[in-house]
């Protein structure tokens, strides 16, 4: 009986399982078979492989020849099962001997030359190997940077088979090492735009709108006319935000890499992210999904940044419902028949909103065209259960033209420098809670000792809640921002000051 | 037909070293080169209890891939068919069918490599 042995990594989403993949040559007729739930791209693997044993100077024996992916149970989704079924069956040849290929985990998809060519995913199969206690792992070249940044494993990286059998044979029969894949060269610096809240013109209160928002994680709504800089304002929140910790690092890394976007940078990237998709993405774009394997969308590749929904009115409103759940538990869970994939979606949302379709509807002098019909069909588009989690409202008004004159705004930097001071002291006062951010404090939390504020402080907003102008959930909003304006302002509680700025900061913006 | 005198001859000597290699195993040669319809049947045995169909492939070089590459599962089915009509016809019984398949490699100028899968339909 001849068996041969080695590892891979099965993903769904971001979770990886370490996939043991044996091969047995029976006597029969010669055919590759592949078991253990093989989806269309893995079950055609043995075609790939016989091309590129030849290429590599092995020969598959002509024998019958049983490949098993245990646990047989999920589904195994891919070209990256082509490397360690290869290396499986050729042990099972006694073409591979080392016990190094054995152990190790493979990743790659074979060319019929021979090659080993890139694939997705690679990272988060990585760190799931890492997290099993697996010491090596081949992968392709071209994904050698991603695979670098787990640093619990040795990364090994070859171009093509026959590279691969050789170091191999070297390490059976003379005990060399197999060499550690050498770090890629850095890339050259594109010409990225460097963006920088400097840029922005004016916009007192939208900017502390944008800083608030970085401060305690809030949603927010940029409304305004065209061409004020409701984008610009988005794009901005990124540079204000606190770089990533090297675990959500990871996870954002690990999703752009499943999604096929993972840099060849040789350092993990911990700017936060920012996407900001179009309104006519489907449900499938902005949530995940997709037919085979579940990819994540937009929400995920923003985990840990910022969405931004320009235009928000006009998403279908199939798309704004399904942003309430991840909004709620940062995390998206797509249900199928066969699986259930879920994964991380902690973003800052902020939605961009014209006044009205025609985007006409400004000032006192209005040319807007819109019917009353039109208008109040494009308001109730955002309101209702989306908006109870947006804590910001802010009007972006046309800038005028004095303030093209004056001295240009504060730097993202000195901004960023306050708000990593700010999460500072919410670290510290919520550091009982799961989640340490003002944004995502519990209501109950916030009303009841010791965080109960004096009645002196929340007059007015008392006063609102006895007059019925603000509901009980809108209570606990602007308590929250009330804290955040507190913390940016390095008061210890919020004073009446505070809160009154961040009922205004709530209440503002469209009717809604 | 299109194939030259050459080929077929070389199927020919395949199915003749073929037939004595199994017959070296012990097995008896009932029929050779057995029509059914449109099918055939290379070799026809009987190895103890069993009926043996077996299918004879020969080439000239791996070029094209080994002998018993070019034995599908399509083919094999084929061949577990003819096995029942063959048993149907017969006069005798059978304990067993089996379908089995040889392969050889017989270049123009060297000795020629023999391979027997017993039982390629199970």
């Amino acid at each position: 009986m001849k068996l041969g042995h080695t590892r891979a990594v099965a993903l769904a989403g971001v979770a990886g399982t370490l996939v043991d993949v044996e091969a047995h040559i029976a006597s029969g007729l010669p055919t590759i078979a592949v078991s253990g739930l093989p989806d269309k791209a893995c079950g055609q693997a043995p075609d790939r492989i016989r091309s590129a044993a030849s290429a590599a100077g092995v020969a598959i024996p002509t024998q019958r020849i049983v490949v098993n992916l245990s646990p047989a149970s999920i589904t195994k989704h891919g070209s990256l099962f082509d490397l360690p079924i290869a290396i499986a069956v050729l042990a099972a040849a006694g073409v591979v001997r080392s016990q190094v290929a054995t152990d190790a985990v493979h990743l790659g998809e074979l060319g019929l030359d021979g090659s080993i060519r890139g694939v997705r995913g690679v990272l988060p199969c990585v760190l799931a190997a890492a997290r099993a206690g697996v010491e090596d792992v081949v992968v392709p070249l071209e994904n050698v940077a991603e695979a670098r940044l787990v640093d619990e494993i040795r990364v090994h990286a070859a171009a093509s088979l026959e590279e691969l059998l050789e170091w191999y044979a070297a390490e059976h029969r003379r005990g060399t090492p197999v060499p550690l894949a050498s770090p890629p060269p850095p890339r050259p610096v594109t010409g990225a735009r460097v963006v920088d809240m400097a840029d922005v013109v004016g916009q007192p209160e939208a900017r502390f709108a944008v800083e608030l928002a970085a401060c305690g994680g809030h949603h927010m709504l940029l409304s305004g006319p065209p061409g004020v800089g409701k984008t610009m304002l988005a794009e901005r929140l990124v540079t204000v935000l606190p770089a990533l910790s090297r675990s959500l690092a990871l996870e954002s890394h690990s999703i752009r890499s499943l999604s096929g976007l993972a840099a060849a940078s040789s350092s993990l990237d911990c700017t936060p992210p920012y996407e900001a998709p179009h309104h006519s993405a489907s449900v499938a774009a902005i949530v995940g999904g997709g037919s085979g394997a579940v990819l994540p969308g937009a929400i995920s590749r923003a985990h840990g940044g910022v969405l931004f929904m320009d235009e928000a009115p006009e998403f279908r409103t199939s798309v704004l419902q399904t942003l309430r759940q991840p909004l709620e538990s940062g995390t998206v869970t797509i249900a199928r028949a066969r699986e259930s994939v879920t994964f991380p979606a902690r973003f800052l949302l902020v939605l961009a909103a014209n006044p009205c379709p025609c985007g006409k509807a400004w000032g006192k002098s209005s040319e807007c065209t819109c019917s009353a019909l039109e208008l109040r069909r494009y308001q109730s588009r955002l309101s209702g259960p989306l908006m109870d989690r947006v804590d910001i409202r802010v009007t972006v008004p046309p800038v005028p033209r004095g303030a093209f004159v004056e001295a240009s705004g504060e730097g993202s930097a000195a901004i960023g420098a306050r708000v990593l001071q700010a999460r500072g002291a919410q670290a510290e006062r919520w550091r009982a809670l799961p989640e340490r951010l003002n944004g995502t404090v519990p209501g109950s939390v916030l009303r009841r000792p010791p965080f109960r504020l004096p009645s002196r402080v929340t007059a007015t907003l008392d006063h609102g809640l006895d007059l019925g102008t603000l509901s009980l959930r809108g209570y606990d909003r602007v308590l929250r921002l009330a804290w955040s304006t507190a913390d940016l302002s390095g008061h210890t509680t919020p004073t009446a000051d505070d809160v009154g700025l961040a009922l205004h900061l709530r209440s503002g913006g469209m009717a809604a | 037909m299109t194939m030259t005198d050459g080929r077929t001859g070389l199927a020919r000597r395949g199915e003749a070293l073929a037939a004595r290699h199994l017959a070296g195993l012990g097995m008896e040669v009932l029929e050779r080169n057995w029509r059914h319809g449109r099918a055939e049947a290379d070799l026809v045995l009987r190895d103890g209890a069993a009926l043996v169909i077996c299918e004879v492939k020969t080439r000239r070089g791996l070029g094209y891939g080994d002998p018993l590459e070019a034995i599908t599962v399509t083919k094999a089915r084929r061949l577990r068919q003819l096995a029942g009509a063959y048993v149907s016809q017969a006069d005798e019984g059978f304990g067993e069918v089996r379908v089995d398949a040889v392969g050889i490699l017989w270049p123009d100028d060297g000795r020629p490599q023999l391979r027997h899968v017993r039982g390629v339909w199970s």
